[in-house]
């Protein structure tokens, strides 16, 4: 199965480069402490230094801070607050997804009732009322992020699982006396993974915007560099100094394209069916 | 004379590589004159349909293309015309039927109008002029009201409905050939014995020639003016209807005959003794609610109403109905993958109808199922080992041990034991469906239910299961309820047949008796409905012996 689905990732050039961006993203966010030893919040330099221009690479902000050192550092923030905001949505919309699809009845119209609450909010307010309420920190970044991005993965979760649990494999298993817990992890989830999988990664994209956005408006954690916080900071003087929101903003743009890039290359390899038929 | 209607000489499909075998159609040659109706036969995977297409000019390309050959409507090389005359000739010159009436018209149109759009792009008449037409052929057709059902969509049809509908838009501009792609597979017997009857009497009318591709050789029998039969991408027999069906030439035509459920071998009556039946059914009902919500009051579908019956050990016991009948949900009661809103199923001192899912449990390793489809049956992340384990290790068997029980019973339903190992993608559709069956026995059950389990397969594999589920019923004295659509199957492995209609039983009798003297209105209709019931097979009476090649 490995190589297959390496192949069919691979015959999509797109998912590649994006998979080595993100590949690369990912090692300059490890080893930012070793490329960037001093913090990014030191203001050793003189401020609205523009990039190449003797000082730091790429130039320095209002305060003097390097906006390198701010880009390389933020890369952790940004990415750590996606994949585990991700994680977090993802516990909880499957598991929402896939009681209220096998179990039907009034769960689900429960389940989905409750669903549809949070869908009816506007994402992005609702993350702000809740970072305002539970005072900024990576914690309550993580908290509000999850929270407003589960609905889409429970729907699709209990959309896979409506349309599986009626098959006859797992009608097979009841019959042979599994148990309900069994047949719902062992038998239905591994078969609904790969849209889910797909949907999860492209999560994950949302979930840095969401981050970007919420520093830019000043609600990041404050102890923390990022790409967001760096634009929020800078868009005062933005047409004075455009390389302090330039070199964020476009690090936030390279590494949402990138995991949508891999999103798609995923969705092309789990769902051969869907994906071949235009390639051939 | 006219050149035929249509006319292959040579004609061979390539496929792309990498696929099973580089060519899906083979060297193929036949011919069909006006007023002719040509079956071609063979099972799936031997290229019929793939002939349809290249004629009809809807093969996938560039993956499949034809590489040789040619193929002619009256005179015409189908093969070298333009896009442009393809598209005319595909409209006046030939119609096609499809096998699936449910997704062959559009769902968003009036029946009507897709009918009017064939008539619109072919022919030269006016709007008044084409809504004359609809309607003629919608009642030449055979539907009641063309007037006002012309303006229905088609979800209100019945599939045999839709199918008559595809054969008015096939027949809407009396083309010289009607293609019929298993127009008949996805019907019930009754409807498909109309049908039949309807593409016989409008080839009868307009003297088209027809290609009627089928798997059945009861249809055959019922239509056929010459047959070709198919394997794998070749034609070993052609000829005529009569020559074929009683003096096969070839050993796989010989081995299709033999593998149609023909003679009703009358079983010795079943003598259940004094013992009491080991399932007792009495008046079950179950009723399904559609639709509705949590303001909203939905439809109610009495699924099966005041069924009774009851199974001795050792017996089996047909339940035969058309879809719809109710007979899976008594099935899926009895299994408790339904529970019964009323009367009673005895097991085992048990009322079944009144179990909770977790009092169910235990009882489950006593009544085991077979499902219909062995594509969808089997779990297709575990490996063959796994699944049949599954049960016994639910039920507290060491793993270790479950599969190597798994073995065992891998080599009882007559595959080998290294298929343990494999997945089950990796099988054919009958070593699913014995998988499936092996999965059945792990449990050691006394009652086995077999939802359809031979209607997803070929006729020659179709047997071997059979034989395999009654020499497995008989050795290991197991009671089986078997579902099934089809009659000539009932009759080869029943003891009893209860015939179901609209969730209630009809009839219920020896196999002798529902056969013999059937006392129901609906099982006469149903008996009379079976393709091919006049066409005796002798083996004894074909020419020479087996030609050297032995059949598999």
């Amino acid at each position: 199965m490995n190589r297959e689905f390496w192949s069919a990732f691979a015959s999509n050039r797109g998912a590649v480069i994006g998979l080595v961006f993100l590949v690369l993203i990912i090692i300059v966010a490890a080893s930012a402490h070793l490329i960037y030893p001093v913090s990014p919040w030191s203001m050793g330099n003189p401020p609205f230094q523009p990039p190449l221009a003797g000082g730091p690479f790429l130039g320095t902000d209002t305060l003097g801070r390097d906006v390198a050192a701010g880009v390389v550092h933020g890369a952790r923030v940004s990415l750590l607050i996606g994949l585990v905001s991700s994680l977090a949505a993802l516990l909880i919309g499957v598991t929402l997804g896939a009681v209220a699809g096998y179990f039907g009845g009034w769960v689900d119209d429960a389940i989905m009732r409750f669903t549809e609450l949070f869908q009816t909010i506007p994402n992005f307010v609702l993350a702000v009322v809740l970072v305002a309420i539970f005072t900024p920190s990576i914690g309550s970044l993580v908290a509000a992020i999850a929270i407003v991005s589960w609905p889409p993965l429970a729907r699709l979760t209990r959309g896979e699982f409506l349309s599986l649990r009626s098959r006859e494999f797992v009608l097979a298993a009841v019959t042979t006396g599994q148990s309900t817990p069994h047949i719902i992890l062992r038998e239905i989830l591994p078969n609904s993974l790969s849209p889910i999988i797909v949907a999860a990664s492209l999560t994950v994209a949302t979930a840095i915007l969401l981050e970007s956005a919420l520093s830019f408006l000043g609600l990041g954690d404050p102890n923390v560099m990022s790409w967001g916080y760096q634009i929020g900071a800078a868009r005062t003087v933005i047409r004075q100094a455009w390389w302090m929101s330039f070199f964020p903003g476009i690090a936030i743009l390279i590494t949402v394209l990138a995991i949508n890039l891999v999103g798609e290359g995923l969705n092309d390899a789990l769902n051969p069916k869907l994906a071949r038929k235009g390639r051939g | 004379m006219a050149a035929p209607v249509v006319e292959l000489s040579g004609l061979s499909v390539a496929l792309p590589a990498g696929a099973e075998r580089p060519l899906a159609v083979e060297d193929v040659s036949f011919t069909v004159e006006a007023g002719e109706i040509l079956c071609v036969v063979g099972e799936s995977g031997s290229g019929k349909s793939m002939i349809a297409h290249a004629i009809m000019g809807l093969l996938p390309a560039p993956h499949v293309r034809v590489s040789g050959g040619q193929a002619r409507l009256q005179g015409e090389d189908l093969l070298a015309m333009s896009p442009r005359r393809q598209r005319a000739v595909r409209g006046t010159g030939m119609g096609m039927i499809f096998q699936e009436p449910m997704t062959s018209l559009n769902p968003l149109m009036r029946v009507g109008d897709q009918i009017d759009e064939t008539l619109r792009l072919h022919t030269p008449l006016s709007p008044r002029e084409r809504v004359e037409r609809v309607i003629e052929l919608l009642d030449d057709v055979g539907l009641p009201n063309p007037r006002e059902l012309r303006r229905s969509y088609p979800f209100s049809l019945s599939g045999g409905q839709r199918q008559r509908v595809m054969i008015a838009i096939a027949l809407a501009v009396e083309p010289a050939l009607l293609i019929a792609d298993e127009p008949t597979t996805a019907l019930d017997v009754t409807t498909q014995k109309q049908i039949l009857d309807l593409i016989a009497a409008m080839q009868k009318r307009s003297g088209m020639g027809v290609i009627f591709i089928t798997h059945d050789f009861g249809v055959v029998a019922e239509i056929a003016d010459s047959v070709a039969v198919m394997q794998d991408g070749r034609c070993v027999e052609y000829g005529s209807a009569e020559q074929v069906l009683n003096k096969p030439r070839h050993a796989y035509t010989r081995e299709l005959i033999r593998a149609v459920p023909h003679d009703i071998i009358y079983r010795p009556d079943f003598d259940p003794g004094a013992e009491p039946g080991i399932l007792q059914a009495e008046g079950v009902r179950k009723v399904f609610h559609v639709g509705g919500g949590m303001f909203r009051k939905g439809r109610e579908l009495v699924a099966a109403d005041d069924v009774s019956l009851d199974i001795h050990r050792g017996e089996t016991v047909g339940v035969v109905g058309e879809s719809g009948s109710g007979k899976s949900t008594l099935g899926r009661c009895i299994v408790g993958l339904h529970r019964a809103d009323g009367g009673q199923i005895l097991f085992r001192d048990h009322d079944l109808a009144r179990l909770s899912r977790r009092q169910f449990r235990p009882i489950r390793r006593h009544v085991q199922m077979v499902f219909q489809d062995p594509y969808a049956s089997l779990n297709p992340r575990y490996r063959v080992a796994d699944i049949i384990a599954q049960g016994p290790v639910a039920f507290g068997t060491p793993r270790a041990e479950a599969r190597a029980r798994a073995e065992e019973l891998l080599e009882l339903v007559g595959l080998d034991a290294s298929a343990a190992r494999r997945y089950p993608h990796q099988f054919s559709g009958g070593q699913r469906q014995r998988i499936s069956i092996a999965r059945a026995l792990a449990l050691d059950p006394d009652l086995l239910i077999a939802d359809e389990p031979v209607s997803a397969l070929d006729v020659s594999v179709q047997t071997q299961v059979l034989r395999l589920l009654d020499e497995i019923r008989r050795r290991l004295g197991l009671a089986m309820l078997f579902i099934t659509h089809d009659l000539r199957v009932a009759a080869q492995v029943c003891d009893r047949i209860a015939v179901m209609k609209e969730g209630r039983i009809v009839e219920l009798g020896t196999c002798r008796e529902v056969f013999g003297a059937p006392k129901h209105e609906y099982t006469r209709t149903l008996l009379d409905a079976i393709p091919g019931k006049d066409w005796e097979i002798r083996p004894e009476t074909w020419d020479d012996p087996d030609p050297d090649t032995p059949a598999r």
